[in-house]
């Protein structure tokens, strides 16, 4: 899994408040401790910037070069402030992002096109599609014609089925998982597909989003994920991707996040029979897979029924 | 002349193959053996019994059971429903200020004096007594708790129906209320409400200590309905004596969201889901009255005809909805409503085997 780090946004308060008084020191340690802990890229959110907006870009994007050498993801909807920093990056960008809606659509493939950027492409219009079907129709419709217009090379694309939280959306858990599947068969060569993974964990206590994402991590992997903006320091995560890129079965967490894996890819329900629950590990396992199936309601206490 | 293609496979023929027959138009159509479609559901909602008679300790003529349904409401041919949603009337401790005049008026006199009221719903022929205690008294003070406990002794001491008692609403208070309520009602089985996320360790052990139920209310989320079943359940409380009460709004208010909510508590509940089996009261006498359709008779519009129609009509269909997505007790207000109401569940209700 393609891992770009999510710690460099405008939402922090640490983040916001270094672009404010451009002091290059806290988004350099962001930045450091992100790809040191793993991340293949870095998300650059720094928010519309209305007013200056390819002025802060170029600040970041220079800021971060100065101290690590990894593709920067630029996340912001003011298009001045995309090409400034496309104009100033050393490996190749990734443009965070176009949607289906026609403003965006008509604005963002070409600037990702002119300076051979890969696309973060979100399954969504002006609204969001919450069905599997609808969001891959979106892809179909909008999305691919457009890229393909432009000239953008479908490997070089990724699309985003776009998470919804677990705590408030459950239903949709399982249609980002199919929409990953369905998103992998759209076209020859097929694109790459991306989450927001800690979405999914929005609203959760903060003991437990881990677990969640983690867990959700393997399931949208089986299905055909290829990348993910996500914490690269949290240990879990990068201890269970391992485990899933390595099939790495030597213990028996290790063993049934392989079956996980393995039952998603064909579309079966991980078996119960093989889950240990006198096992804390793999009970809270099996009952994060039931709730991000949807099959037994979320409530902040789940792990503990 | 045409005919529509849904004709000749025309609702005639369904479920049976015996005989001819012919559809609306004299035409001969072959007999269609159609199988039910039956779902087999592997979860139950718990049965939770209201009440106590003498011999389990109280006072009440008889106990009343909910719950206990294996299936949708009314799909008697997939599983048995062992028993009918229940209606409650709600009467209050003391004339309510901001109700309707057409409830005023079909109450009449009774409304001063909660035994009389009490009584007068008896009389209606229903199975549960919703007492709600207001915020205030009669004379605009805070109502104590020696007179949440007078109110409710005297309703005890006036009818045999199992009791449900809401606070006002209001965390503090309804604390302070529902204690003195527990205490003067030991051993009924009287269901406390409204047992809410702020004050449930209170009234969980109220209700612990006294040998009561608790209603716990969440706001129309059935993730937070499900956090409080858990929590009330840690709390010792066994879950055979926890109703779970989504919330709801009326007709043209949010109804629908209400109706999802529980129809996804209840398609949880028959999956398994084990912390979402709890049988279900709602509100639609309260939500449905307070709305202007219902509420008042002047400056609408005179397209909306007769206010007393229309204002049952709000509340009746307010509760059926809520019942055919699951409702195990709807509380209603008007008389006339409770009949309809019953009317129906009496219709669509069969224990099935």
């Amino acid at each position: 899994m393609y891992k770009i780090g999510e710690e460099i946004q405008v939402i922090s308060t640490k983040v916001r408040k270094a672009i404010e008084e451009r002091s290059k020191a806290p988004i350099q340690q962001l930045a450091v401790a992100q790809v040191e802990a793993g991340a293949d890229a870095l998300e650059v959110n720094i928010g519309p910037q209305k007013k200056k907006g390819p002025e802060v870009m170029e600040w970041m994007v220079d800021t971060l070069q100065e101290v690590v050498d990894v593709p920067l993801c630029l996340d912001t909807t003011n298009l001045a402030a995309m090409e400034a920093g496309l104009k100033r990056v050393k490996q190749q960008a990734i443009v965070n992002s176009t949607s289906a809606d026609p403003d965006r659509l008509r604005d963002v493939p070409p600037l990702a096109a002119k300076y051979d950027a890969k696309l973060i492409a979100l399954t969504m219009g002006k609204n969001i599609a919450v069905e599997a079907d609808k969001r891959v129709t979106i892809a179909l419709e909008h999305l691919v014609p457009r890229i393909m217009e432009v000239g953008i090379p479908m490997d070089q694309v990724l699309m985003d089925p776009l998470i919804l939280t677990v705590s408030g959306m459950q239903e949709y858990c399982p249609e980002a998982i199919e929409t990953i599947r369905f998103l992998k068969q759209i076209s020859d060569p097929p694109p790459l597909t991306l989450v927001g993974l800690s979405n999914v964990s929005n609203g959760v206590p903060r003991g437990n989003r881990s677990l969640v994402y983690s867990t959700y991590a393997v399931m949208l992997l089986g299905a055909g994920l290829d990348a993910a903006i996500v914490d690269p320091r949290d240990e879990r995560l990068k201890e269970w991707v391992r485990i899933v890129e390595e099939r790495d079965d030597s213990t028996p967490v290790g063993q049934l996040l392989l079956n996980l894996y393995d039952a998603t890819a064909v579309m079966e329900d991980l078996d119960p029979g093989i889950v240990d629950m006198d096992d804390p590990d793999q009970a809270a396992i099996f009952k994060t897979v039931q709730v991000l199936q949807d099959k037994i309601i979320y409530a902040d206490g789940y792990l503990q029924i | 002349m045409r005919h529509h293609p849904l004709q000749y496979c025309g609702c005639v023929a369904i479920g049976d193959t015996e005989g001819d027959k012919t559809n609306l138009e004299g035409v001969a159509v072959m007999p269609v053996a159609v199988e039910t479609p039956k779902k087999e559901w592997t979860g139950q909602v718990r049965e939770v019994v209201l009440g106590a008679t003498e011999a389990e300790g109280g006072t009440r003529s008889k106990t009343v059971t909910v719950g206990g349904e294996s299936t949708l409401p009314f799909l008697d041919f997939e599983a048995p429903m062992p028993n009918p949603p229940r209606i409650a009337v709600e009467i209050q401790d003391r004339k309510p200020s901001d109700w309707s005049s057409v409830l005023l008026t079909v109450w009449g006199q009774v409304l001063d004096d909660p035994a009389a009221w009490a009584k007068a719903v008896e009389e209606l022929d229903v199975d549960l007594l919703v007492l709600k205690i207001n915020l205030t008294d009669a004379d605009g003070n805070e109502t104590t708790a020696e007179q949440a406990r007078a109110s409710v002794r005297k309703v005890l001491d006036a009818t045999g129906l199992p009791l449900i008692v809401f606070g006002p609403g209001q965390t503090e208070l309804d604390i302070d209320l529902l204690v003195a309520v527990a205490e003067e009602a030991a051993g009924e089985r009287v269901v406390l409400g409204v047992c809410d996320d702020k004050n449930y360790k209170t009234i969980v052990a109220a209700a612990l200590a006294h040998g009561h139920l608790v209603n716990g209310r969440t706001a129309m989320d059935v993730n937070l309905a499900k956090q409080l079943n858990i929590l009330i359940s840690d709390m010792g409380l066994p879950l055979d004596r926890v109703i779970m009460d989504p919330t709801t709004a009326a007709l043209g208010y949010g109804v629908e969201y209400g109706y999802s909510a529980m129809e996804r508590l209840r398609l949880a509940a028959l999956q398994g889901d084990g912390m979402t089996q709890q049988p279900m009261l709602v509100t639609p006498g309260e939500e449905a009255w307070r709305m202007k359709e219902a509420k008042v008779g002047e400056d609408v519009p005179q397209a909306w005809g007769d206010w007393e129609e229309r204002a049952i009509t709000w509340e009746t269909l307010t509760a059926t909805t809520l019942i055919h997505s699951g409702a195990d007790i709807v509380v209603l207000r008007h008389p006339e409503s409770v009949r309809r109401v019953e009317d129906l569940i009496s219709r669509l209700w069969n224990k099935g085997d």
